[in-house]
């Protein structure tokens, strides 16, 4: 190179060659350049991959699919149908959709709802958002790991009677869905390899595997939130949800504002998270009100005391009254007893200081917070809510239309 | 006959006489070459057993690489440790405060003070960055160095590097991705140490430095080998060094971790909460690296230097929700630069790259690869080029101004630099510290 260089005309008059050799040298770095492409390949192993469309937008993953009830639109349009039928109960009076109502994402605005026989739940009746992406079921079981489990407590349970079906009125039940020919039909896409999925013997778990089917699909991600279209007050609030000094994000954390979120992309196993966010204190140790002491409900330890889920935010503001056994009426509430860090309830059989509960959560600590905060919260929150969620033709009533 | 073998390199087959002429007077000046043995200037000697030596560079930008309320994170690469990205405005890119004690014959120690340019919340505190005791053996400045405490790896001459000894302000990419911008931390080194001749030795690192982390299964180590030689006009270094890392859930301390604070921007702006993704698993890194420096003439020197590093990561990415995904990477990136010195002036140029080939794999890749930065859907591969212009105003003072056009991030930013490095041995008086370009 050197040589070629030292010929080439506009070189020849430089006397020495080290002048030569150093300018090829301070140019050396314009003539380095490697042509090398880089390149990230990406492999899900399939993660992404579902026969049911899930109407999902970019950036959210999928949920899980139990292997025995894989999601199927025929298996869906089926549960529907179900969710909504009274026939489903045992005196025709109630049906899923009884508590679970549309146009308030699928919660009953009661504080809590009575069952068919007028058992009063303990509860507060969930909305049902999302709910595919839960890793346990309902306020506070922590065995509760499938929504096909789940299904089966409103309709066969006993304590409390929601539908109240058993041993003795199961056959006339089926009967009355085997007397509409629509279900036929319905039945025989969403079960298309039985033989005879209506009248079979797995009627009633093809039942619950379409309800849970249906509940599954109930996915909500169209709120202005998802939009990126918050008002001036909705972004305050969304940045002192997000600070350390209000604390939410840590438990009403990611894409579905629970840490109680599983999906597919999500490999190892989880164990399910609960909280006691400091509601009751009856007993000065912490104890929460009988029956619902939450996840202590189930596991008998002490240490479960007054432990729930963490629910999901989205479509919150549709869902009052608040908290598991509805006992909070409105957002500002349940934002006041936060920055109390706890709940102080001075008369009545409840009495007690959840301020000072020995067994809350870490996270639940008191902060100061202004009356236009609290208001700017509450327009975050009301910013989750996802208005085509609850009107979409997909998941309202298909008898109601048919007619 | 070391001459002979470095001018070696230059014969080139079917060469024409012109160019023996060239080699002959080469090779003449070499063979004439009184090697001079620069000393070590760290390790301060029993005739003068007390050295301070300070440093500070200021430096202004015209632009910022990415808006104050975003992430750095290049396409393709999980960065961390300190590697901030240039600022709009004035930024104090680093001061060091250096103080070498020659306790005994044998013995010496090195306390070092500093601070660099942090993030947009001003993570540029002062740190301990050096506290350490050597060993040397055989002679003033060794050849055998034993170290023990917090101190700089020495196994790259690019990551030992300062801003105040450089020709630029900003680290170079391959500084920055692989390791982090700098390098202290608690470790042992041995080494052969020859100043002008064959160096070559290895350190074993506690971890606290990106890319390893300290913990169970991590910590790090290298080894490395160089051989400098320097004649009359020619000088030459080269070498080659070897890196490995290990790591347990490391964070991009920049912005994530276990202290990690919610951004909060001003009205009318937001503040994204920065994805919290963590690596475990190794990091292997080879570099191999030259210099070479002619000078033309009392007035003029020219020099050539580049250094090119290959890493390998294999293991997992992985957040705090239970999501992975695993990661096989080979990312490979290097510079090269050149500088022609007049006097106290100079002009310099900086061509850099970084080419990225990853595989995640798990059903989280697709999310964890955003959130990481792994992910280059438009296969990008980074480059910069920055050109410099430094005047030695006084002995200790150097003014210098950069154009940088930096292609790191998908749209390419230029910007332009005003800025003064100062960098003088304090103690003892009169002395002035040797200027290591
Ligand atoms: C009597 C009112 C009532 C009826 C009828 C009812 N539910 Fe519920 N639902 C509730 C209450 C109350 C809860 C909370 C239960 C708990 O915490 O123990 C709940 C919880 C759920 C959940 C759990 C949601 C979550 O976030 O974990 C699902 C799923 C559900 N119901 C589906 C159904 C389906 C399907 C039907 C029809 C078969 C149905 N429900 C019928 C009141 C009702
Ligand atoms: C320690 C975890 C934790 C933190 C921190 C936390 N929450 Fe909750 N949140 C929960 C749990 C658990 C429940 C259900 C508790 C219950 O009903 O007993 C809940 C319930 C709620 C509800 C009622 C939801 C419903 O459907 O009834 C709202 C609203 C809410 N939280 C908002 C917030 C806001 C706003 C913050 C920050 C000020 C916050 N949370 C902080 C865990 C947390």
């Amino acid at each position: 190179m050197i040589s070629m260089m030292r010929n080439f005309p506009p070189f020849k008059k430089y006397r020495g060659g080290h002048w030569l050799f150093a300018l090829c040298i301070f140019f050396l770095p314009f003539l380095a350049g490697c042509p090398e492409q880089s390149e990230t390949r990406i492999d899900d192993m399939g993660a992404s991959r579902s026969a049911f469309d899930w109407q999902l937008p970019a950036g959210i993953p999928l949920p899980r699919e139990p292997e025995s009830n894989p999601m199927t639109e025929e298996k869906f349009q089926l549960g529907r149908h179900l969710f909504y039928d009274d026939r489903l109960s045992v005196n025709g009076t109630i049906s899923c959709a009884s508590c679970h109502h549309q146009d308030k994402a699928f919660s009953d605005g009661r504080e809590r709802p009575r069952g068919a026989t007028g058992h009063l739940h303990p509860r507060n009746s969930q909305g049902l958002v999302n709910v595919a992406w839960y890793n346990s079921l309902t306020w506070g079981n922590p065995a509760l790991g499938s929504i096909e489990q789940q299904v089966m407590i409103p309709l066969f349970g006993e304590d409390p009677i929601e539908h109240g079906i058993n041993e003795a009125n199961f056959e006339q039940v089926l009967q009355s869905l085997q007397a509409d020919v629509q279900y036929a039909a319905l039945f025989e896409k969403a079960f298309p390899e039985q033989d005879d999925p209506l009248f079979g013997d797995l009627a009633w778990d093809n039942i619950v595997k379409s309800l849970a089917s249906f509940v599954r699909g109930l996915t909500s991600f169209n709120s202005p939130f998802d939009r990126n279209e918050l008002s001036q007050s909705a972004r305050r609030g969304e940045a002192l949800f997000d600070s350390e000094r209000l604390e939410c994000f840590h438990c009403h954390a990611g894409y579905n504002f629970s840490d109680a979120t599983v999906d597919r992309t999500t490999t190892t196993f989880v164990e399910p998270l609960f909280h006691n966010t400091g509601l009751y204190n009856v007993d000065g140790l912490g104890a929460y009100p009988e029956p619902n002491t939450g996840r202590h409900e189930v596991t008998g330890q002490a240490q479960h005391m007054g432990q729930f889920r963490t629910p999901s935010l989205r479509n919150v503001a549709l869902t009052a009254p608040y908290n598991h056994d509805g006992s909070v009426a409105t957002l500002e509430d349940v934002i006041r007893n936060y920055a109390s860090g706890g709940r102080h309830i001075t008369s009545g059989p409840n009495a007690g200081d959840g301020r000072i509960s020995p067994i809350k959560d870490g996270f639940i600590v008191s902060f100061s917070i202004t009356e236009q905060e609290i208001a700017d919260v509450v327009a975050f929150l009301e910013s989750l809510t996802d208005e085509e969620f609850i009107s979409n033709p997909r998941f309202s009533d298909p008898w109601q239309d048919a007619e | 006959m070391k001459s002979l073998s470095a001018i070696r390199v230059f014969q080139i087959p079917g060469r024409t006489l012109n160019d023996q002429v060239f080699i002959m007077r080469l090779s003449l000046l070499l063979l004439a070459v009184v090697t001079t043995p620069v000393a070590a200037h760290y390790i301060p000697v029993e005739s003068t057993p007390v050295t301070v030596d300070a440093s500070m560079v200021m430096t202004w930008r015209s632009a910022s690489l990415i808006d104050d309320y975003d992430f750095w994170q290049i396409p393709g690469t999980q960065m961390g440790g300190h590697a901030w990205p240039a600022q709009k405005g004035f930024s104090l890119d680093e001061m060091n405060l250096n103080l070498g004690y020659r306790i005994d014959e044998n013995f010496f120690s090195v306390i070092k003070l500093g601070s660099h340019a942090g993030g947009h919340e001003d993570h540029g505190g002062i740190e301990l960055e050096h506290a350490y005791l050597g060993w040397v053996c055989c002679d003033d400045t060794g050849p055998w160095v034993a170290e023990l405490g917090k101190m700089s790896a020495r196994f790259s001459p690019g990551v030992a590097m300062h801003a105040a000894d450089r020709w630029f302000s900003e680290a170079p990419l391959a500084v920055d991705v692989f390791f982090g911008r700098h390098f202290h931390d608690q470790g042992i080194r041995l080494w052969w140490h020859e100043t002008a001749g064959v160096s070559a030795g290895a350190e074993l690192w506690r971890g606290d430095a990106f890319p390893a982390t300290h913990s169970e299964n991590g910590g790090a180590w290298d080894v490395f080998a160089r051989y400098a030689w320097q004649g009359g006009r020619l000088s030459l270094e080269f070498g080659g060094w070897f890196y490995s890392a290990s790591a347990d859930a490391r964070a991009d301390h920049r912005y994530g971790g276990g202290h990690q604070h919610v951004p909060v921007a001003p009205p009318g702006q937001t503040a994204a909460l920065f994805p919290d993704v963590r690596y475990t698993g190794d990091t292997y890194i080879v570099g191999l690296h030259g210099k070479l420096g002619y000078r033309l003439h009392r007035d003029w020197l020219v020099t050539v230097e580049t250094e090119w590093m290959r890493a390998e990561m294999d293991g997992a990415v992985h957040d705090g929700i239970n999501r992975q995904a695993q990661l096989d990477a080979t990312q490979q990136a290097g510079w090269v630069q050149s500088a022609l010195n007049w006097r106290r002036q100079s002009v310099a140029v900086r061509w850099e790259q970084l080419s990225t080939d990853n595989a995640l794999v798990g059903a989280a890749a697709p999310q964890l690869g955003v959130q990481s930065g792994l992910d280059n859907p438009q296969g990008h591969t980074p480059k910069r080029m920055t050109a410099a212009w430094s005047w030695q105003w006084r002995d200790g003072v150097t003014v210098r101004a950069e154009a940088i056009r930096d292609e790191s991030l998908l749209t390419t930013e230029q910007r332009w630099t005003l800025g003064v490095v100062w960098k003088q041995r304090l103690l003892p008086q009169g002395a002035s510290m040797h200027h290591g370009h």
